[in-house]
């Protein structure tokens, strides 16, 4: 027969001094887990947001980012004319030419400085990436120095807010609108007129060129016919597998709170232990008395079990909560850091999902399971007359 | 019996939760020595030996654009200035790994004694780097990695430059900053990228340490409202403006750290409170015979601060000795060359550990200092 599980909810509820501490070990171990791990989620979400399933791109073959493609305007000349692309309302093909500058800019806060992706679009560009919305101001006209920047880039770099004007390559530019990407890596980028890109930073050619397609069915023929045509020495993918491949950036982030996590638990384990045999020290007498009233060796330990695993999803559960108030806190303050793929400035936000919360807590059952086994095994082997006499 | 040994036997009394209070400190520190480690390495790159005289020349707009070669001859030209070598960075992709682990620069190879000295390479090898254009030399860290002997052919495919190259391994260094990387000519590569007449940065090598202010400020004057802007700063500074793009990940590093501190100082305040109150009778016996609050605050006070010592040792130490035996660039794969354990670093988790054990000892003392002997003895459990 097994012991009723009040039995162990009521014990640690009990004893909550020393539970306390071990608790909120527990609970600090899972936060820093599902806050590290919420941040790679944040910036995979962010290159998974980018791309529409209808688009493809078209880049130098063996270039691994858009920043380090070449597209010669010999090249992009061909692109329009090929099978199956789709047209505007104005019956022009749905086309976009792009530049991409990486340009040094100086942070608002503490005087550092990072790159920030100018991205020089056709007058296409906008129509082509639905998720990117103006917020405030105008899209820039082309042969003005106008550009537009994402809103969170505007909030972290000085001299990119609305109507406020940066220099680059020797070049005054104005900032005349405030983008806002839907969370995709549009929302870490500059946009500009593509040709008035190309003129400013003395490009001679286009890094990439995105197309819409008319159908799924289109759009394989397309790739196909690029592939194929050996005048373009261009590789042809959809946009959502171009983005989908971004993940270098989320990497350190998730090989850090794995780290973390393995060794900050085998602390929490030490501490759950050290409870878990303590409370079986003081309850030898109560421990003795269950077994002379017929519970088995079986229940014992399934019951310790139990308790160190209740005790630790305790912990789990204050740490999900934890990480759900660095969330609330930091929501309207997006985290950047460099991206390994593009060598510039990517933001992006904090993305606790329910899978990566319910990992949390399973860690945490894991750990209270790991602390308490051998206190559970020492409860389950005490000798029934022994353990009756102890005081 | 001595006072100390009394203070030994009792914390020595139930071993197990001793080993375990021990351990779990001694994790908590070895983790903070590796954060702590980690985030000086990030922010604060290695010294290098020829640092000092070197001034780094790149694009204004970025370092991602590329400066014309002509700038090579008036850079030479202006007063102070030794050598000047183009320093362009390849991004190849070797035997078709996931990511990149070593860098390859193409240089001016006649100038590599000058500019980059303190790269130690034997002087038949580095002639045979000089007299073969489609040669290079490894980094000893690169070389080990991936066995690379003197001779071996390594073709590298580039995800900036369209066409490939194939370099012959002239010789191995070792002794620079940065042992990963492989420089081979410029001229094969401009031959092997069509002659676009660029580079990626200029790496200056200044006569005196006097001269530096002067040549910085005159090389960035001279191209200031040309079609070419640059950026000279000193190659220290160079490698801090890496330091910045890193964003919030300083600070996020750190915050790491403090709540690893707290998880720490909880569970040995718990640890040591437990061990007290299960002791609380004899604690009231002590008392009864004379001992006063302030002695019974010593025994408390030693033996905690004694458990965070001895844990701050095995945690310290043994972060010591993993930094400083492990084979770093292996264990990392190649992301960190080394990771230095500072005595300042060891400084800051000892004091840590000394706090931990001070205030760790705080509340049962008052416990203590507060029970009556009858209620002292009344204590069960």
């Amino acid at each position: 027969m097994a012991l009723p599980l009040n039995y162990n909810i009521r014990n640690v509820l009990i004893r909550w001094r020393a539970t306390l501490a071990t608790v909120i070990g527990v609970a600090l171990v899972v936060s820093v887990y599902v806050s590290l791990q919420a941040m790679a989620a944040g910036l995979e979400k962010t290159s998974a947001n980018t791309g529409d399933p209808r688009n493809i791109l078209i880049v130098r073959k063996g270039s691994t980012a858009e920043s380090s493609s070449q597209v010669t305007r010999e090249q992009f000349q061909i692109i329009p004319y090929l099978p199956g692309i789709a047209r505007s309302a104005r019956d022009q093909p749905l086309v976009s030419a792009d530049v991409i500058v990486l340009v040094t800019v100086p942070r608002r806060e503490n005087g550092g400085e990072a790159n920030v992706i100018l991205r020089g679009v056709s007058p296409a560009g906008a129509e082509l990436r639905p998720q990117v919305t103006l917020i405030a101001g105008r899209w820039f006209t082309p042969g003005k120095r106008e550009v537009v920047v994402s809103q969170r880039l505007s909030k972290r770099f000085a001299n990119f807010g609305l109507g406020d004007k940066f220099t680059s390559a020797g070049k005054t530019l104005t900032i005349v609108g405030v983008l806002e990407g839907g969370n995709s890596a549009f929302d870490s980028e500059v946009w500009l007129d593509a040709d008035e890109c190309r003129a400013l930073f003395d490009r001679e050619n286009y890094s990439s060129v995105l197309v819409r397609t008319e159908n799924p069915e289109a759009a394989k023929t397309l790739m196909a016919r690029v592939e194929a045509d050996k005048r373009l020495p261009l590789r042809a993918l959809p946009e959502v597998e171009y983005y989908a491949a971004q993940t270098k950036t989320a990497m350190p982030f998730k090989f850090l709170a794995s780290a973390l996590a393995i060794m900050m638990s085998v602390g929490a384990v030490f501490a759950a232990m050290n409870t878990m045999y303590a409370s079986v020290g003081a309850r030898t007498r109560e421990i003795g008395t269950l077994r002379v009233l017929g519970f088995r060796r079986r229940a014992i330990l399934t019951s310790f079990l139990i308790e160190g695993a209740f005790l630790s999803l305790i912990g789990g559960l204050l740490g999900c909560l934890i990480a759900a108030g660095i969330y609330i806190l930091i929501r309207d303050h997006p985290i950047g850091t460099m991206s390994f793929d593009s060598f510039s400035e990517t933001v992006f936000q904090f993305r606790i999902t329910p899978w990566l919360a319910v990992k949390g807590l399973i860690f945490s059952v894991l750990l209270g399971i790991f602390g308490s086994l051998l206190p559970a095994l020492r409860a389950a082997r005490l000798p029934v007359i022994g353990a009756l006499k102890s005081l | 019996m001595t006072i100390g040994s009394f203070v030994l036997k009792n914390a020595l009394r139930n071993k197990r939760r001793f080993t375990l209070s021990v351990l779990s400190v001694a994790m908590s520190l070895f983790l903070l020595v590796t954060l702590l480690v980690t985030l000086r390495e990030l922010t604060n790159p290695p010294e290098d030996l020829g640092a000092a005289l070197r001034v780094v020349v790149r694009s204004r707009i970025s370092i991602a654009n590329l400066l014309p070669a002509r700038q090579r001859t008036v850079i030479e030209h202006i007063a102070g200035v030794e050598a000047v070598s183009p320093f362009t960075w390849f991004g190849g992709q070797f035997k078709n790994e996931d990511s990149m682990t070593f860098a390859q620069f193409a240089i001016e190879p006649s100038l590599m004694q000058t500019i980059f000295g303190e790269a130690k390479l034997p002087a038949d090898q580095l002639a045979a780097f000089i007299a073969d254009r489609r040669s290079c030399i490894v980094g000893k860290i690169t070389a080990d990695k991936y066995g690379l002997k003197i001779g071996q052919l390594m073709s590298l495919e580039s995800s900036f430059y369209p066409n490939p190259i194939e370099l012959k391994v002239a010789g191995i260094y070792a002794g620079s900053m940065d042992d990963r990387n492989v420089l081979f000519h410029h001229k094969y590569l401009d031959e092997a990228s069509g002659d676009l007449g660029q580079v990626g940065t200029w790496w200056v090598k200044v006569r005196t340490a006097e001269d530096m202010p002067q040549v910085i400020s005159a090389i960035n004057q001279t191209f200031a409202n040309t079609s070419a802007e640059v950026r000279a700063e000193t190659e220290r500074a160079f490698q801090l403006s890496f330091v910045s793009m890193f964003g919030n990940v300083k600070f996020l590093v750190s915050v790491i750290c403090s709540v690893v501190v707290f998880a720490l100082l909880l569970v040995t305040a718990s640890t040591m409170s437990m061990a007290i109150r299960e002791r609380f009778r004899e604690l009231a016996v002590l008392k009864a015979l004379g001992f006063r609050r302030r002695e019974l605050a010593a025994f408390i006070l030693a033996e905690s601060f004694g458990l965070a010592m001895l844990g701050a040792l095995v945690g310290i130490g043994s972060a010591y000795a993993l930094f400083t035996f492990a084979d770093i660039p292996k264990m990392t794969n190649s992301f960190f060359v080394s990771l230095e354990v500072t005595p300042r670093i060891m400084g800051l988790a000892a004091l840590v550990a000394a706090c931990l054990g001070v205030i760790a000892s705080i509340a049962p003392a008052v416990a203590v200092a507060r029970t009556t002997v009858v209620q002292g003895l009344k204590t069960l459990d």
